[in-house]
C-alpha cells in the first residue's frame, strides 16, 4: 500500500511537470490541443492526489503502524474522528492536504473557465502547475508521508491538546484559505502573461477569493477559540509568529478584496491590485513556511526539518518572478482614470489599503526581525505583544473608523456639505455612546473607549444604510418593510452583504476591546470551602472529582458560582492525564453568560496532593461577541457570494463577444 | 501488494489517457491554434467594460441619491456627465444611435 | 489643486512617511525587541532580561508557595554554566526536565529572580501547538 501512495505522488509530480512545460509552450506558441492536454494533466493530478490521500487515510484508520506517519500521530485508543484528522496533524500530511486542496481548486477553476477566456486559462495553467510541482516535489523527495518501518505495537497518539473539535476543523479551513489564494494569484499572473488589460481575471476569481478569504477568517477564529478553551491561559491570541502567519495573508487579502472593487468600478489601482495579490499569496506561502520549518522560536515550534530552505527558495522565486512580470507589464497596467477627490469613496478605499498594508508589514517585521537579528548578529531577540498591540491600535482603530466612513461617502466626489449631513446621525450616536460609557467607567482604558466609540459610529452608519436603503426601495416599488428589506439585499448583494461583514468585524472589535481592556483577574490557593472573589462573582471550592475517560484520567476541581447572592450552578476546572501519550493537559472551566456576553474563566493552575487547589479566575466582558462575530461574518460572506442571475447574464454578454465561441 | 500494483497500473493508464485525450479526440486538427483576442476583440472588451462601469456608476448614483448620500445639487452635477459617458460607450459599441436621454438605466434598488 | 498631478501618489508617499515615522518613534522608545539571553551570557547583565535555557534534573519547590527552584543551562553549545532560577506563578503542564523554557527576570545575588507568571515552556519538537502561558 505505501508503494501505491508513493507512486501516486510521483505521478502527481510528473503530471505537474508536464502541465508546467506543456502548458507554457502551448500558451506561448498558441497550441490549442497542447493547452487542453496540459489542463487535463493538472486535473489528473487531482485524481492522483486523491489516491495518495486515500492511501494515507486508510493507513490511519487501519492503525497500520508500519506507516511511520500513522505511528507518529495516532494510537489504538484514539477516537476515530481524531484518527482521521491526524491526516493533517503532522508535517507530511499537511503538505499532502495542501497538494490535495490545490489540485482540487485548480480542477474546479479550470473546468469552469476553460471554455471561455482560453488565452487566459492557457497561461493560468502553468502558474498553477508550478505551485503544484513545488508541493509534489517536497512530498516525493523531502518529506514523504509514506515512509515505512517495522510496525510497533502501538502509535504515539495525538497530542492531547489537539483532541478537540476545533482543531479538527481549523487546519482544513486555514488551508482552504491559504491554498485558495493561489487562484487569484495564478489568474493575475496569467493575465499579465497573456498581456490582457481587461478585468476578466478579476471577474473569474472574485468568488474564489471570497471563499478563500472567508475560510481563512473562520479558520483563524476557530484557532483562537481553540486557544481560548483548550490551551487555556485566559486569552485567545498571543501574537505568536504562527498565529501571525495566518493573519498576515488574511489582512493582505482583505486589502486585495477591497481594492479590486475599485478596479471594477473605476478602472483604477491596477498595479496595486497585482501587487496586493502577489503579497497575499507570498504571505500565505510564508505562513506555511513559518509553521512548517521551525525557523522561528515560537511556542508553536513544529518540527525542525529540512523543508525550510526549499520553502524559502520557492517564496523568493515567486516574489521576484511576479514582481519582475508586473514591472515588465507596467505600461499595460497604467490606468487612465485619476483620483478626483481626497474625500471620495475611492479615496477611503485607498486609505483602507494603506492602513491594511501598513499593519501587515509591521506584523511581518515583528515576525522577521528576530530571525534576521539572530542570523546577522547571532543574538537572540524576542518581540513581545506590546509591539503588536501598539500597532494594532495605531492602524486598527483608524481602520475601524474608516469602515463607518466609507459607506457614507459617495463615489468620485463628495461635497463637504452632503458629508456633514450624512455623518450627523452616526457621529451623534458615537458621541452619545462615548459619553455614556465614560460615565460607566470605560475611561479606565482609553484605547478601549475609543474602540467602543468608533464601533458605535460604524454600527450606526451601517444601520442607517439599511434603513435608508429599505425606505428608498419601498418608495420605489411599495410593499411592506420586510419585503422591501429583503428586496434591497437581494438586488444589492455585494453591497449589503459587505455591510454585514463589516458589522461582524465591529462585533469582533467590541469583543476584543471588552475582553482585553476591561477584564478582571483574581487568584489564590483554596482549601475545601474557601472562596475566591473575582469581579461580581464569588467562587466556592467544593472539592475534587476524578473520573476515567476513553484515553485519559480526568481530575476536576468543582467550584460553586454565585453572583449578587444568586446561585449560578458550578464550574469545573482541572487536568487530564493521557495514558498513551503520557501527557497532562490543562482543562479550563468556562461559564458563559448569554445575556451580557461575558465569560467566567477558571483555571486550576495546580492541584495539590492534600486536595487544595491553586485557582486563577478571570471575568472577560463581551468575549462571546468574538464568536458571534464569526457567525455574522459567514452570513455576510454568504450573501455576498450568492449568485446573481442578472449579473451573471450581464458578464456573460460582456465577454462572449470578445472570446472565441465554444468548439464542438 | 498486488492490489496496489493493479490500482497503480490503472492510475497510470488513466493519467496517460487524460493527457492524450485532446489528441485522441481530434487526431488531425487543421485549426490547432489557441484563439487569442485580436485587436478588435480587445477594443470591444474595453468598451464593454467602460459601458458597464458607466451604467454601474449611474445605478449607484441613483441609489446614493435616493438614500440621501448625494444631495440634489451634486446629483444634478454628476448625472449629466455620467449619462454622456455611458451613451458614448454604448455608441462606440453599437453604432446605432444611443442618445444620453435614451440611456436605459436599470431601476436601482 | 493641480488636477494633472495624481493626488493618489501624494497620499501614498505621505502615508509611507507617516508609517515610518510612527514606527521609528515606537522602536526608539520601546526598543527593538527584548534580548533573549542564555545562561552562559547572563553574568553581569543588569535589569530585566529574558533568559532562555534547558531545564536540568532536580527541581523542587512550589511555584504557588515559596517558589519553584530549577536550574537552566544553554540550549545550544557545551557551556557548563548553570543558572538557578527562583520562580513564582503559573507553570505549564509541558514543564519537564529537558524542555526548553524562557523566563523573564533579573539576576540578584547569583540567583535569577523571575517575574511572576513569565515562564514559557516550549513544546517538544515532535508535537504540534500547545501554548503554555
Amino acid at each position: 500500500m505505501p508503494e501505491l501512495g508513493r507512486a501516486a505522488l510521483v505521478a502527481t509530480l510528473g503530471l505537474a511537470l508536464y502541465a508546467l512545460l506543456a502548458g507554457s509552450i502551448a500558451a506561448w506558441r498558441g497550441r490549442r490541443r497542447l493547452a487542453l492536454s496540459a489542463q487535463n494533466a493538472l486535473m489528473a493530478a487531482f485524481g492522483t492526489s486523491i489516491v495518495a490521500s486515500l492511501v494515507l487515510v486508510s493507513a490511519l484508520i487501519r492503525h497500520d503502524f508500519s506507516f511511520v506517519y500513522a505511528a507518529q500521530h495516532t494510537s489504538r485508543e484514539l477516537p476515530s474522528g481524531y484518527t482521521i484528522s491526524a491526516f493533517w496533524g503532522g508535517q507530511e500530511g499537511s503538505l499532502l492536504l495542501w497538494l490535495l486542496i490545490l489540485t482540487g481548486y485548480a480542477t474546479a477553476v479550470l473546468l469552469v473557465n476553460r471554455r471561455t477566456a482560453r488565452d487566459l486559462v492557457a497561461w493560468v495553467t502553468p502558474v498553477l502547475a508550478a505551485v503544484t510541482l513545488f508541493f509534489a516535489f517536497l512530498l516525493v523527495a523531502v518529506a514523504t508521508p509514506f515512509a515505512t518501518q517495522l510496525a510497533p505495537a502501538d502509535g504515539n497518539g495525538l497530542n492531547p491538546s489537539l483532541q478537540n473539535p476545533y482543531m479538527m476543523a481549523h487546519p482544513p479551513l486555514l488551508y482552504l484559505g491559504f491554498v485558495g489564494l493561489t487562484v487569484p494569484f495564478a489568474f493575475a499572473m496569467g493575465a499579465l502573461l497573456a498581456r490582457r488589460t481587461d478585468e476578466r481575471w478579476i471577474v473569474a476569481t472574485r468568488r474564489w477569493t471570497l471563499v478563500a478569504w472567508t475560510a481563512l477568517g473562520v479558520g483563524q477564529l476557530l484557532g483562537s477559540h481553540w486557544a481560548y478553551e483548550e490551551v487555556g491561559w485566559g486569552g485567545y491570541y498571543a501574537w505568536d509568529p504562527v498565529e501571525n502567519a495566518a493573519l498576515m495573508p488574511w489582512l493582505a487579502a482583505t486589502a486585495f478584496l477591497h481594492s479590486v472593487m475599485i478596479q471594477e468600478k473605476r478602472g483604477m489601482l491596477r498595479v496595486w491590485n497585482h501587487l496586493l495579490v502577489v503579497m497575499a499569496f507570498s504571505l500565505s506561502l510564508f505562513g506555511t513556511f513559518l509553521t512548517r520549518s521551525g525557523i522561528v522560536s515560537s511556542i508553536h515550534s513544529f518540527t525542525q526539518s529540512s523543508i525550510g530552505p526549499w520553502f524559502l527558495g520557492f517564496i523568493c522565486i515567486v516574489v521576484f518572478g511576479s514582481l519582475a512580470l508586473v514591472f515588465a507589464r507596467l505600461p499595460l497596467l497604467r490606468s487612465k482614470t485619476r483620483l478626483e477627490s481626497l474625500a471620495s469613496r475611492e479615496a477611503t478605499f485607498l486609505y483602507n489599503n494603506l492602513l491594511l498594508v501598513a499593519l501587515t508589514l509591521t506584523i511581518l517585521w515583528g515576525v522577521a526581525y528576530p530571525i534576521l537579528h539572530e542570523a546577522v548578529l547571532g543574538e537572540s531577540r524576542i518581540v513581545g505583544p506590546g509591539y503588536y498591540n501598539f500597532f494594532l491600535r495605531v492602524f486598527g482603530l483608524p481602520l475601524l473608523l474608516l469602515m463607518g466612513i466609507g459607506p457614507l461617502v459617495a463615489w468620485r466626489r463628495a461635497s463637504l456639505r452632503s458629508l456633514g449631513l450624512t455623518f450627523v446621525w452616526p457621529a451623534a450616536t458615537a458621541l452619545a455612546t462615548g459619553l455614556v460609557l465614560l460615565a460607566l467607567g470605560a475611561g479606565a482604558s482609553i484605547p478601549g473607549l475609543i474602540a467602543y466609540t468608533f464601533s458605535a459610529f460604524v454600527l450606526a452608519s451601517i444601520a442607517l444604510e439599511f434603513a435608508r436603503g429599505t425606505r428608498a426601495r419601498r418608495a420605489l416599488s411599495g410593499g411592506s418593510w420586510p419585503a422591501a428589506f429583503s428586496a434591497l439585499i437581494g438586488r444589492n448583494r455585494r453591497r449589503y452583504g459587505g455591510y454585514i461583514v463589516h458589522a461582524a468585524i465591529v462585533l469582533l472589535a467590541i469583543g476584543i476591546a471588552g475582553s482585553s481592556a476591561y477584564d478582571t483577574v483574581a487568584e489564590r490557593r483554596l482549601e475545601r470551602g474557601d472562596t475566591l472573589v473575582v469581579g461580581d462573582y464569588r467562587l466556592t471550592y467544593r472539592g475534587l472529582e476524578e473520573r476515567e475517560a476513553a484515553n485519559a484520567t480526568e481530575i476536576r476541581a468543582v467550584l460553586g458560582v454565585e453572583r449578587g447572592g444568586e446561585r449560578l450552578g458550578a464550574v469545573e476546572a482541572g487536568k487530564n492525564a493521557y495514558t498513551a501519550e503520557r501527557q497532562v493537559s490543562n482543562e479550563v472551566g468556562i461559564r458563559s453568560d448569554l445575556l451580557t456576553g461575558e465569560d467566567l474563566f477558571v483555571i486550576a493552575e495546580q492541584v495539590n496532593a492534600d486536595g487544595s487547589v491553586y485557582v486563577r479566575a478571570f471575568v472577560k466582558p463581551l468575549v462571546n461577541l468574538i464568536w458571534l462575530a464569526g457567525l455574522v461574518f459567514v452570513l455576510g460572506a454568504l450573501i455576498t457570494l450568492w449568485p446573481d442571475a442578472r449579473e451573471q447574464r450581464r458578464l456573460a454578454t460582456r465577454y462572449e463577444g470578445a472570446e472565441a465561441p465554444a468548439r464542438p | 501488494m498486488s492490489v496496489a500494483l493493479v490500482l497503480g497500473a490503472l492510475l497510470a493508464v488513466a493519467c496517460v489517457f487524460l493527457v492524450a485525450l485532446p489528441y485522441l479526440r481530434e487526431p488531425d486538427a487543421e485549426r490547432d491554434v489557441l484563439e487569442e483576442p485580436n485587436e478588435l476583440d480587445r477594443r470591444r472588451l474595453e468598451l464593454a467594460e467602460r459601458r458597464d462601469r458607466a451604467l454601474g456608476a449611474l445605478k449607484e448614483l441613483e441609489l446614493d441619491h435616493r438614500t440621501g448620500k448625494v444631495s440634489d445639487a451634486d446629483y444634478r452635477a454628476l448625472v449629466g456627465p455620467l449619462r454622456r459617458e455611458a451613451a458614448e460607450a454604448l455608441r462606440a459599441l453599437e453604432p446605432r444611435a444611443a442618445t444620453p436621454e435614451r440611456v436605459k438605466v436599470e431601476r436601482p434598488g | 489643486m493641480a488636477r494633472k498631478r495624481n493626488p493618489a501618489r501624494l497620499i501614498v508617499a505621505l502615508s509611507i512617511a507617516a508609517v515610518l515615522a510612527v514606527f521609528l518613534l515606537y522602536t526608539s522608545i520601546a526598543g527593538g525587541g527584548t534580548p533573549s539571553i542564555s545562561p552562559s551570557e547572563l553574568a553581569g547583565q543588569q535589569g530585566i532580561v529574558s533568559l532562555a535555557g534547558r531545564v536540568q534534573p532536580g527541581y523542587k519547590g512550589d511555584s504557588y508557595g515559596t517558589g519553584l527552584r530549577f536550574r537552566l543551562r544553554d540550549i545550544k553549545g557545551d557551556s557548563t554554566k548553570r543558572v538557578i532560577v527562583l520562580y513564582k506563578g503559573s507553570v505549564s503542564d509541558q514543564f519537564k526536565v529537558g524542555r526548553e523554557v524562557s523566563v523573564k527576570g533579573e539576576l540578584r545575588n547569583g540567583i535569577f529572580v523571575a517575574v511572576k507568571d513569565s515562564l514559557v515552556t516550549k513544546c517538544p519538537s515532535k508535537y504540534t501547538a500547545k501554548k503554555s502561558t
